[in-house]
């Protein structure tokens, strides 16, 4: 198992009522298997999953990305800065 | 002058945007023109859906936006190489209208050596990688703005 840190920004963090999150997961785990593992533990999650932006320690990443141990995740939505 | 000894600001903060200072610290001897963009917090919007605002609360996922804003001006340097000093700074926290929010700002030796595009074009790659978000409170409530670009791997 292969320990992480999930932080939630914006609409994200709202949903899930909470900014950060640490959990156990398998060392092959992508980051669509955690989309899929976070919709079905937090229902609240579930629709955000859809559109959400991933970050692997602090870089853009996509769905098939292996989730490295003590990775720091970031989920947001689309940024709106400026 | 190697680009690495070049002066290259990029922070988000919760002080004041202090744009002399920061000028000052991107001009350098050689240096005849600056380009600046700021963003202000808009009180009345008339354009598409019209609307009032009170404020808006920015937010940031700080150690990533500031790398991020690094990589705007690293693509700057890339594409104008005659651009001296860079400025990019995003102020976070509850902001009201008519405060300013953000500021890029470019230095280069004159005004025709592509330094206004340079601004131009920091200020657009903020708005698509770096991670900063801003709830907007108004008069019927509030809402979190979503932009609409998604970045592409190596981004």
């Amino acid at each position: 198992m292969n320990h992480i840190k999930l932080l939630f920004f914006a609409t994200i963090r709202d949903r899930a009522g909470t900014k950060s999150l640490e959990m156990d997961i398998p060392a092959n785990m992508t980051i669509q298997d955690l989309k899929d593992r976070l919709s079905t533990d937090y229902p609240n999650l579930k629709d955000s999953m859809k559109s959400v932006l991933i970050t692997i320690n602090r870089e853009y990443a996509f769905d098939e990305a292996v989730v490295p141990a003590n990775a720091e995740i970031g989920m947001f939505p689309p940024v709106s800065g400026g | 002058m190697e680009s690495s000894n070049l002066p290259t600001i990029y922070s988000i903060t919760e002080s004041e945007i202090d744009l002399n200072e920061l000028l000052a610290k991107i001009t350098l001897v050689s240096t005849g023109a600056a380009a600046i963009f700021t963003g202000m917090v808009r009180g009345v919007t008339s354009r598409g859906d019209a609307h009032e605002t009170e404020f808006l609360e920015y937010e940031s996922y700080i150690p990533m936006a500031e790398a991020k804003m690094k990589q705007v001006a690293d693509e700057i340097r890339e594409k104008w190489p005659v651009i001296e000093g860079i400025a990019i700074v995003q102020r976070i926290g509850k902001l009201y209208p008519k405060t300013p929010t953000v500021l890029i700002a470019c230095t280069a030796a004159h005004r025709d050596t592509g330094v206004f595009e340079a601004a131009r074009y920091g200020i657009d790659r903020l708005k698509e990688i770096v991670p900063v978000w801003k709830k907007e409170v108004g008069p019927n409530g509030e809402e979190w703005v979503e932009g609409d670009y998604i970045p592409k791997p190596g981004e």
